[in-house]
């Protein structure tokens, strides 16, 4: 990859309705099909349970430490 | 909004968490250490969230500013090293899909971050064009200016720009997402 592209004006001022007709309509559907395909099966991958265990650790750890502060029990 | 109600909220989303994440970062194994960064940042700053925001929206941007600022150096050494996940990745379903799925994320890989990520967001994740803008900071008409610009390049990409590039081999290709592996004949 070749580095960061300097931000430039748009050349239609940003609207883009012009641009968009260049694509046929099928061609559109055809990525819009890939894109979805492609991301749904990331999406369907199991979810690892480190991130599970994760989450129960600080949520315990929060549960925790405002029982300590709400009762003050240790030094 | 209480701890056990966020909690459940991150999990919900650490799908798609993963899914952008391994969209920008081109590693699955980058994108889960992303994900943990973004859910560990989301706990520690979850009083800053507003309840009856969108939550992914938010969550994608923690992720994608912790991607700009600390992972991309290493997504490019990842992939120099290990190709990306696009040339290893098992995936699911049959192999008229599988082989075209390997294409379009080799295509997909070759866009320049700024174009792939907003094609994912809108494309794919649900989010609208103005929450793409407000998680990369930049106003609507330049974010549906990068997704026309990623559809163009991918169609360049793909061989596919315009009705007669679209010819029998790939229409059948495409109708093989949808229907069985039976080729459709005219």
């Amino acid at each position: 990859m070749s580095g960061m592209k300097i931000e430039m004006p748009e050349p239609n001022g940003g609207d883009e309705t012009d641009f968009e007709a260049i694509l046929d309509p099928r061609v559109q559907e055809s990525i819009g099909r890939s894109l979805k395909a492609h991301y749904d099966d990331l999406i369907n991958a199991p979810i690892p349970d480190k991130f599970l265990v994760l989450l129960a650790q600080l949520e315990a750890k929060e549960s925790r430490s405002s029982a300590e502060e709400a009762s003050d029990e240790r030094p | 909004m209480s701890a056990p109600e966020f909690k459940d909220g991150l999990i919900k989303e650490i799908p798609n968490l993963r899914a952008f994440a391994a969209s920008l970062s081109g590693s699955m194994q980058l994108a889960d250490d992303l994900v943990q960064d973004t859910l560990l940042k989301a706990w520690g700053n979850s009083d800053k969230f507003e309840p009856g925001t969108s939550l992914r929206a938010w969550l994608f941007t923690i992720l994608r500013n912790t991607y700009y600022s600390l992972y991309r150096k290493r997504g490019r050494e990842v992939q120099d090293s290990e190709g990306t996940y696009a040339e290893r990745m098992a995936v699911h379903g049959n192999q008229e899909s599988h082989l075209d799925l390997a294409d379009f994320r080799k295509a997909l890989a070759k866009l320049p971050e700024e174009q792939r990520e907003v094609l994912i967001m809108v494309g794919a994740t649900g989010l609208s064009y103005e929450e793409a803008a407000e998680i990369c900071g930049v106003a609507i008409g330049t974010i549906k200016s990068r997704v026309n610009r990623a559809r163009t390049k991918l169609a360049e990409l793909l061989s596919i720009k315009g009705l007669d590039d679209l010819g029998p081999d790939r229409q059948s290709a495409a109708a093989v997402h949808r229907t069985s592996s039976e080729p459709i004949r005219p």
